[in-house]
């Protein structure tokens, strides 16, 4: 039987060092949940995406206290997570730093992603990542490049 | 050992191999984009090598695209390892963003530091 690990809810200050440990955290959910090794591999990049966009974009110099929320939730089919911040929100700017390849590669690696919101009192964004946990959403290429 | 480290060796051809242990993302990105920089501004060819690495994110990405564009404008070799051994995870983020074909990407270090050597021609 496999033990399957409650909810998490996570908030960290939004600082680059951090993004790890929130990768650190869902790697640990998605192992509990015994998911494909590489189904975890996407998860940890689409994660470290979403938090990396609310470390760079979402707040401005002058915020207080900027955070990066998380919530995990595992499903029958599946692992839904949402990325949350209550900043300015992460959509692409004319003068953002970077590839801009964040989003991209979000949506890559996911069933289904929305983004959205997050607040109507607090503003923000948040991003919600669906991840299936027996198979990626796009194939992995086992010859390498 | 530093699960983070950046380790640069210099060949005794005078190549500058900067090995990439573990995980990296924003965090570590400007750590390493100073230190391509340099060695890029320098003049010397640049090999990274990736196999020792378990992680990198976009923002690494992005610094190993800059330090290939300023080679170039320095007229200096630049090139990737990512060996057999690497990753899987590694891998894959060159494979989803399409980028494996714009770097110069060998399974070995001897194979990368020869074509940096000559200015990445191959």
């Amino acid at each position: 039987m496999i033990y399957a690990p409650s909810d998490l809810w996570l908030r960290v200050p939004a600082r680059p060092e951090n993004v790890a440990v929130v990768r650190q955290a869902l790697t640990g959910i998605c192992e509990a949940l015994a998911a494909e090794a590489k189904v975890v591999a996407d998860v940890k990049l689409a994660v470290t995406e979403a938090c990396t966009n609310v470390v760079v974009h979402a707040y401005g110099e002058d915020a207080k206290a900027p955070s990066i929320e998380v919530e995990a939730h595992p499903g029958v089919d599946g692992l839904s997570v949402v990325v949350r911040d209550h900043g300015r929100g992460i959509l692409p700017r004319a003068e953002s730093k970077g590839l801009g390849l964040g989003l991209p590669l979000i949506a890559a690696l996911t069933r289904n992603v929305e983004i959205r919101r997050a607040s109507e009192e607090l503003g923000g964004t948040e991003v919600v990542m669906a991840f299936a946990l027996d198979e990626t959403a796009i194939e992995w290429n086992e010859g390498g490049g | 050992m530093n699960t983070q480290q950046i380790v640069v060796d210099r060949t005794e051809a005078g190549v500058s191999v900067v090995v990439v242990h573990g995980e990296h993302d924003v965090y570590t990105a400007p750590s390493l984009r100073e230190q391509l920089t340099a060695l890029v501004e320098d003049g010397s060819p640049v090999v990274v090598d990736l196999t020792p690495a378990t992680f990198i994110d976009s923002s690494i990405l992005g610094v190993l695209l800059g330090g290939l564009r300023r080679a170039r404008e320095h007229e200096s070799g630049f090139a990737l390892v990512i060996g057999d051994a690497s990753e899987p995870t590694v891998r894959r983020i060159f494979e989803v963003t399409g980028l494996f074909p714009v770097f110069p990407v060998f399974p070995s270090r001897e194979e990368a530091e020869r074509v940096a050597l000559a200015n990445g021609s191959e």
